[in-house]
């Protein structure tokens, strides 16, 4: 019991400790330095600013939290739906999983604009961008976590009698779960860049829109305030990620 | 094996915009909205001289960014493993500027750097840096300890212990994170040209869209495209020769 809540303090105040001391750096250097405040502010600077503009950085984050979350659900299933076909049906593999490859070193980005005009400048297309980042790397890990199934406990289980569903549902499925996991984890960051460069291309609200319009008033404060807000938003989706594959895939954690 | 890995790739391209060119042939659908792509071949050929300078400039930053990402990203990962309590100071400090999307320190960036080339090449070594980082940490700490203890018994030092042993055991996870990386350097030297820059690809797809001139869009993402596979496709060759014992 007491290693457990030994080995909780290391976990929780260690990176707290080292962030508040980061913290306080920050504002040492800022302030004794003597740098102008339009390159780096104290941090104090940034929180007055980021109290400043709050209700509209609430909104902001609400949006680009929808937007992200959307992107990186549908993207997400996409992604599974295909690494399992995939998977299952291999010309299927050898005709298209090429294709996805290639598509990737697309900078998608360059697409924004083109995006807006497909979807209107509305939610969906910063939803469409977020999805086409997320689903990628989960259709790759989905194909090789099924791949990645012993033969011979199929061939165990076909022995007894399974049938393909069963063989799925009880085996394969389940062994491909820690390395689709691994996937998400990635596919939520890049969704959440998704989202915020599907709005520098037109929009009224939202973390990406107050970035472009930040810079163009040259307001170093409120971009540290807005990179600090990008930075615990992505923080905060990563962790929900990882408690719910603590939860679906217990049975292992070291992947 | 090159048949046998390429024969599907060059069937289903070629299928893909086949089918393409069909549709926007039968449907008879407007430039704006999705070029042929023989009009996009065609925008190539004529756009190539702008495209070839914009490119050239785009690989510029990328690479740069990309060699300087990695010397970055190895050496900090030695640093860290030669010296573990500094890691446990430092991991949450990295964790956290790596939680910000990268695209958020963007407009910064450009503040302090300016518009020119430096902007473009930070944006690339904070992408890939991290990576790399990662991966040559995972890598570096592959060895087991009997391995370790074994050459330390021998009386081989820190150093030695990391250039005979821990840095060729890392290779195949170095030379995946550089794969992961080169792509993404391409992708962030291109998105923070669009921003603001005065030449590149990422430009010329910003200045392209304003103008509405979208066929030299659809041109601009060609080009970068096929630059960017065949970045990814040399990778690919280095993971096979270097790490032939995968």
């Amino acid at each position: 019991m007491k290693s457990a809540a030994a080995s909780l303090w290391r976990a929780i105040a260690l990176p707290l400790g080292t962030i508040v001391a980061m913290g306080l750096l920050w504002e040492a250097v800022a302030r004794g330095a003597e740098i102008s405040p339009h390159i780096f502010p104290p941090l104090s600077a940034v929180a007055v600013e980021a109290w400043r503009v709050g209700p509209f950085l609430a909104r902001s984050v609400l949006r680009t939290f929808i937007e992200t979350g959307l992107g990186f659900v549908s993207g997400a299933a996409f992604g599974i739906l295909c690494g399992v076909a995939f998977a299952l049906v291999r010309p299927l593999e050898r005709a298209l999983f090429p294709i996805f490859v290639v598509s990737q070193t697309i900078p998608v980005v360059a697409f924004g604009a083109l995006v807006i005009i497909w979807f209107g400048n509305t939610i969906l297309s910063k939803v469409v961008i977020a999805f086409y980042l997320t689903f990628f790397p989960v259709t790759v890990n989905t194909h090789s976590g099924m791949l990645s199934v012993d033969p011979q406990k199929i061939q165990l289980l076909r022995a007894f009698g399974a049938s393909a569903v069963q063989i799925f549902w009880k085996l394969r499925f389940p062994a491909a779960l820690p390395t689709v996991a691994v996937a998400l984890r990635l596919g939520i960051s890049l969704s959440l860049i998704g989202a915020i460069v599907g709005e520098w291309f037109g929009d009224t609200v939202g973390l990406g829109v107050m970035l472009i319009q930040a810079m163009y008033s040259e307001s170093v404060p409120r971009l540290w305030a807005l990179i600090i807000t990008c930075g615990l938003l992505g923080a905060s989706l990563y962790a929900v990620v990882a408690v719910i594959e603590r939860r679906v895939v217990w049975w292992r954690t070291d992947a | 094996m090159i048949r046998e890995r390429f024969l599907p790739l060059v069937v289903s391209l070629v299928l893909l915009l086949g089918i393409w060119e069909a549709a926007v042939w039968y449907f008879d659908v407007q430039v704006f909205v999705l070029p042929s792509p023989l009009a996009i071949a065609g925008g190539v050929v004529d756009e190539w001289v702008v495209l070839q300078k914009a490119v050239l400039a785009t690989l510029n930053e990328a690479l740069t960014g990309f060699a300087l990402g990695i010397a970055i990203g190895l050496v900090l990962a030695m640093i860290l493993v030669l010296v573990p309590p500094l890691e446990t100071a430092l991991m949450p400090m990295l964790v956290a500027i790596n939680c910000v999307p990268v695209v958020a320190y963007t407009p910064l960036a450009l503040i302090w750097l300016g518009i020119g080339p430096a902007s473009k090449i930070a944006m690339v070594v904070i992408a890939v840096s991290f990576v790399i980082l990662l991966n040559a940490l995972q890598g570096l700490k592959r060895p087991e300890d009997a391995a370790i203890n074994l050459l330390r018994s021998f009386g081989a030092s820190p150093l030695r212990i990391m250039w005979t042993l821990r840095l060729p055991s890392a290779m195949p996870s170095l030379v995946n994170g550089m794969r992961v990386g080169i792509v993404r350097a391409m992708i962030i030297a291109i998105v923070s040209e669009m921003l603001g820059a005065y030449r590149g690809i990422g430009w010329i797809i910003f200045q392209a869209t304003q103008q509405v001139n979208f066929l030299q869009v659809w041109a601009a993402i060609a080009v970068s495209s096929a630059a960017s596979m065949v970045l990814y496709l040399i990778l690919v060759w280095i993971d096979r020769k270097v790490v032939w014992w995968k």
